[in-house]
């Protein structure tokens, strides 16, 4: 059910990388000036690796500090905690999620849902707002998530999967 | 494990030796709770180094030195007839210069943050200004850091003046790279090209200041016609602004 990983301190401090990139913004790595899912990329594999509880409490821990980094309004913790879950919980079932089609397609549903959360709630504060600009952002962040999985996922998951693979032989 | 079951509830003596993680946990509450205090301080800290340099600094000094002596003193001097008349006040605000360490001008939050905070005077809702007009309002500080709000942050709300029809107006943003004029009025006579400054009535950001032209009107809109405005502001180019901090009052 759980994993090692969280009790390697180094690789629990890695997830620090996600508020670092989402301060940074590297200009590169912008899509019509919409950044990737950063807590997407980082999650995705360690959920896999680590089991449906780790990536839960992993998807809280990013969401608590996603939210203190970002203007009022509304919250990424709970689509963060069921992706961490969900993912868990997929990486426990069934031969291992290794390919990068695989990959890229679970960051790119996790990011729609991520970003469709929160239109979601900032549909249900005051006032109404146009979907258009939203919609943009959600497409850009979910396409360049996607394009991007597979390179950054995959090297993660090797990583992190050399960690867990005494406890499965 | 099956799908529909869920997991055992651990041993209370399991829960108790977890006690770095409940720590860890109550310290990321922490962090969220103080809107990322200790985080954005850190960034602020470690990234000093790849701050911009000070040529655009120079750069945005000599324009505002060239903008405060091209002003319109009859204008000036009206504004102040006026506002005098209104009974309204007008702080001198004095400026902070502040670096952009950090810019989302397009992600689900439009903001900024700036290497300046409550230790150089910002506090919440300071106008910023760059280059080319007003840019935001400070939204949250930590002792070296200030998150700016952009104009196209859906939280963001500017009263409005467009001077060639003299109407009012507020300037809303709506997640998008725009923001959207919502007037006052059913027949404002305002076409693309207008220019919109901030109303001349405000007191929560200086009076007179650029923000930007009408892009687009949209004359069938209810209650109101709305506009599309383009921000005079380049947020994706700037890598200094000014925080007009408001003298605080002296406690009674």
């Amino acid at each position: 059910m759980v994993g090692k990983l969280h009790r390697h301190p180094w690789y629990v401090a890695s997830a620090l990388l996600v508020p670092w990139l989402t301060l940074a913004s590297p200009t590169l790595l912008r899509l019509s000036g919409a950044p990737p899912s950063w807590s997407v990329l980082w999650l995705l594999p360690w959920a896999i690796s680590d089991g449906p509880v780790s990536g839960a409490l992993a998807g809280l821990g990013l969401g608590l500090l996603l939210d203190a980094l970002t203007l009022d309004g509304a919250t990424q913790i709970p689509a963060l905690v069921l992706l961490g879950w969900w993912w868990g919980r997929l990486g426990r079932k069934g031969p291992p999620i290794e390919r990068s089609f695989s990959l890229g397609l679970l960051a790119l549903i996790g990011t729609f849902l991520l970003g469709l959360t929160l239109i979601l709630q900032r549909l249900g504060l005051p006032p109404q707002l146009p979907l258009a600009g939203s919609l943009r952002t959600l497409l850009t962040q979910t396409l360049l998530t996607g394009l991007l999985a597979p390179m950054i996922c995959s090297l993660l998951l090797l990583l992190w999967r050399q960690q867990n693979a005494p406890s499965r032989g | 494990m099956p799908f529909g079951r869920l997991p055992r509830v651990p041993s209370l003596q399991r829960l108790i030796q977890a006690w770095p993680w409940w720590l860890l946990l109550l310290a990321l509450v922490g962090v969220r709770l103080s809107k990322g205090a200790v985080l954005t301080d850190a960034y602020a800290l470690l990234s000093r180094p790849f701050w911009p340099g000070t040529a655009q600094r120079e750069w945005l000094q000599s324009a505002q030195q060239l903008d405060q002596r091209s002003r319109l003193a009859q204008l000036e001097q009206d504004n102040r007839r006026l506002r005098t008349l209104l009974g309204l006040q007008r702080a001198n605000p004095q400026e902070v210069t502040a670096a952009v360490i950090s810019r989302e001008p397009e992600g689900w939050w439009k903001q900024l943050v700036l290497g300046a905070g409550e230790l150089q005077g910002i506090r919440l809702g300071d106008a910023v200004v760059g280059p080319g007009g007003l840019v935001g309002r400070v939204a949250s500080v930590t002792p070296t850091t200030a998150r700016v709000a952009l104009l196209t942050d859906s939280s963001s709300r500017v009263g409005v003046w467009v001077g060639r029809t003299q109407s009012m107006g507020l300037l809303t943003g709506v997640n998008g790279s725009r923001p959207e004029l919502r007037f006052l009025v059913k027949d404002p006579q305002v076409r693309p090209g207008d220019v919109v400054v901030t109303s001349p009535a405000s007191t929560l950001v200086p009076p007179g200041m650029s923000v930007g032209v009408i892009q687009s009107v949209d004359d069938k809109a209810v209650p109101a016609p709305t506009a599309v405005v383009q921000l005079s502001a380049p947020v994706e180019a700037i890598d200094w602004v000014q925080v007009l901090v408001q003298p605080r009052q002296a406690a009674p």
